[in-house]
């Protein structure tokens, strides 16, 4: 009977070690709590939701297995430190097969060096700068275009507006993303003949823009370009509007696209030009959630709220993992990293294809915000709507 | 020149914002010797619970102002009464850590309650301005530098002139005394922290009309209160008014003449000069 018992036991474990599933786990830091959880949410659920979608679709074929995806998240509280400790931690014991990044170039920047070290490739949608990308790592890939280039189509466009706007005003935050933004945005309006009445830099997280507005207001610039992250954008124009500032048109780098921006303002955010590589088209065709539309409409549904390019990008780093994953037939850190960096394909967020220095090329849309509605205004191929130029007066607008 | 008026106006309104924020920290330091490290999460609560009055039932910030200050009373009350209590005659270190741990509970639940999302109070007149010998003034700044001022004068004639006001600086002079005269500490206590509790939250009430409002907000603005009642000096109430149109105002300049990224080396740099020449604060007294 004991013998009987022993056969039996040993039987079933082996049956339940055939059985089990093979996973592959991504791991990943994300700013759940602190300053930067607003945007750090975006992560998180476009993480899980990508993850979840795709193993209902089948998971990850590895050669002639079939694999599982798991998430394992940690929250680094909006913190830098923590989180390059925590990326160290999900490396070092809890032996993650690969990484998902964090939200900011601050973040990004710092925990790239972690994958690089323990040389487990990184994809991460949420940091844009330049700066990431220059140190030679090899571990690391971006699908948030290139933080010099976010200016570009803004700087094109209002080459096209009539009356051609003549002077700008440039600030930008003093963290790794805004800075890359400025030098870019710097050189493009040289290049385009503009004559920029400031170039002032700000400390991150500033909450008082009155010295700065006021002192704008005085150079009186047809053009204000602000590179900052969404409560400093959101702090300037109400500072704007309560000291009576009017440029012909402001844009934003961040904030702008996005349904609290609106929500927060109401009718004076109206008028607003910002930027966005992401738009949820039915045009961009996607393996596993059907088109950027759909994916729009169900992960509203599951989240509560609506997604913007942080989130599309989220999905787009799992997508990228699964193709390069599938793409060398098996679960090798190098081999990985280099299909990773010959992918190429569409996806919900468009194209994902890493330069050589594993940033992503994507183009960014303006757009302008009017009555609760994101305007795309002028891409790649140009004006897409007609811009309502120049921003009227405060106390003028209807 | 009129750029010039303008950033002194902008400095002194904002030095009225700060006033209202240090109000209540100064308060309870002075006269409790409390350093409550939870004062900007009192001043965040109060913004949420102007946030909710305003987007939940329409009641205007400015009206909203005493249930503001009542509700973050009686939270001021009930943890002094029933939590600080226990540490009014130990270490400085150990209320420091405490009140440190209030704020960091405060600060997590209200992200697990109000959720990250930044709020703002929105009110129609919130971007009204008026123009005052060539400079624009915004009208919240301006109301809120008004009742900065008629806190600070408040609470001053309060504790000048009132019986609670006698027991509580009677307590902060000499403990055994007042308890001799019948003075029952632990009420007193109560009451100033609920007090000083109140003032942040009339901080936190504007606080929303002016800024943005998100769970994280309260340590920046604890920094400052700090930095702020140092520089005026714990002595007076009206320390704090001085301190602020000082802070502000220097703030300003700094932004027009160096760079806006300076404005923080400098609150801080006069912070240490002042710990330095004047330690008592510039309205402190000298003995």
């Amino acid at each position: 009977m004991k013998r009987l018992l022993f056969f039996a036991i040993a039987a079933f474990a082996l049956l339940d070690h055939a059985l089990a599933q093979q996973t592959i786990t991504l791991g990943a830091s994300v700013q759940e709590t602190g300053r930067l959880a607003n945007t750090g949410r975006y992560y998180r659920d476009g993480y899980e939701f990508a993850v979840q979608t795709i193993n209902e679709r089948g998971g990850v074929k590895v050669g002639n297995e079939h694999y599982r995806l798991d998430l394992k998240i940690l929250d680094n509280q909006s913190d830098v430190n923590l989180s390059v400790r925590q990326y160290t931690q999900l490396l070092t014991q809890d032996k993650v097969n690969f990484l998902l990044g964090p939200f900011a170039s601050d973040f990004a920047l710092a925990d790239s060096s972690a994958a690089e070290k323990y040389e487990v490739p990184m994809i991460q949608g949420g940091g844009a700068s330049d700066q990431i990308f220059s140190r030679g790592y090899k571990y690391i890939f971006g699908t948030l275009p290139v933080a010099s280039k976010y200016f570009d189509s803004t700087v094109q466009a209002m080459s096209k507006f009539d009356p051609v706007p003549k002077s700008v005003a440039l600030l930008y935050a003093d963290d790794a993303f805004d800075v890359a933004v400025a030098k870019g945005a710097r050189e493009q309006l040289q290049a385009g003949g503009f004559r920029v009445t400031q170039d002032e830099r700000y400390s991150s997280n500033s909450s008082d823009f009155s010295s700065l507005i006021s002192q704008i207001k005085a150079a009186a610039p047809d053009a204000v370009l602000v590179a900052g992250h969404e409560t400093e954008v959101l702090n300037f124009i109400r500072q704007a509007k309560s000291l009576d500032f009017n440029p012909k048109l402001y844009s934003f780098t961040v904030g702008v696209p996005t349904a609290d921006f609106r929500l927060a303002l109401g009718r004076d955010a109206n008028f607003a030009y910002g930027m966005t590589s992401w738009l949820p088209s039915p045009a961009l065709k996607d393996d596993y959630f059907t088109n950027a539309q759909v994916f729009a409409e169900s992960y509203q549904k599951r989240f509560g709220y609506e997604p913007d390019y942080h989130a599309a990008s989220a999905v787009a780093d799992v997508e990228a993992f699964v193709k390069a994953i599938e793409a060398a037939g098996t679960l090798d850190p190098k081999k990985v990293r280099d299909a990773i960096a010959q992918v190429d394909f569409e996806s919900l967020y468009g194209r994902i294809q890493f330069g050589a220095v594993g940033q992503i090329n994507l183009p960014q849309t303006v757009v302008q915000v009017y009555n609760d509605a994101v305007v795309p205004i002028y891409g790649q191929k140009g004006f897409l709507n007609k811009p309502r130029y120049p921003m009227p007066a405060w106390d003028k607008r209807p | 020149m009129s750029l010039l008026l303008q950033i002194i106006v902008n400095g002194i309104l904002l030095g009225g914002l700060y006033a209202l924020m240090a109000l209540g920290l100064a308060l309870v330091w002075g006269v409790l010797n409390i350093v409550n490290l939870a004062h900007g999460a009192f001043i965040m609560l109060g913004a949420y619970v102007s946030y909710y009055l305003f987007t939940l039932l329409h009641v205007d910030p400015f009206a909203a102002l005493p249930l503001c200050m009542l509700s973050l009373f009686a939270l001021g009350y009930l943890l002094q009464r029933n939590v600080l209590n226990l540490l009014v005659r130990a270490p400085m270190f150990n209320t420091l850590l405490i009140t440190f741990g209030i704020d960091v509970v405060l600060t997590y639940l209200a992200q697990i309650v109000f959720s990250a999302d930044f709020r703002v109070v929105n009110p129609s007149y919130a971007g009204s301005n008026f123009t005052l010998l060539g400079a624009t003034v915004p009208l919240v700044r301006a109301l809120a530098f008004a009742i900065a001022l008629g806190l600070t004068v408040t609470v001053w004639l309060v504790l000048a002139h009132t019986r609670l006001g006698r027991a509580v600086r009677a307590c902060a002079q000499n403990l055994l005394a007042a308890r001799l005269y019948g003075v029952e500490p632990r009420t007193v206590y109560a009451l100033t922290f609920g007090l000083g509790a109140a003032l942040a939250g009339a901080a936190g009430n504007l606080y929303g009309v002016v800024s943005q409002i998100n769970p994280y907000i309260g340590d920046a603005l604890t920094a400052k209160s700090f930095a702020i009642s140092i520089i005026g000096g714990l002595d007076n109430p009206l320390g704090v008014v001085v301190g602020g149109l000082f802070l502000g105002t220097l703030e300003s300049l700094t932004s027009l003449y160096v760079g806006s990224t300076y404005s923080d080396v400098a609150s801080f740099g006069v912070l240490v000069l002042v710990l330095i020449l004047r330690p008592k604060g510039l309205l402190g007294r000298t003995t």
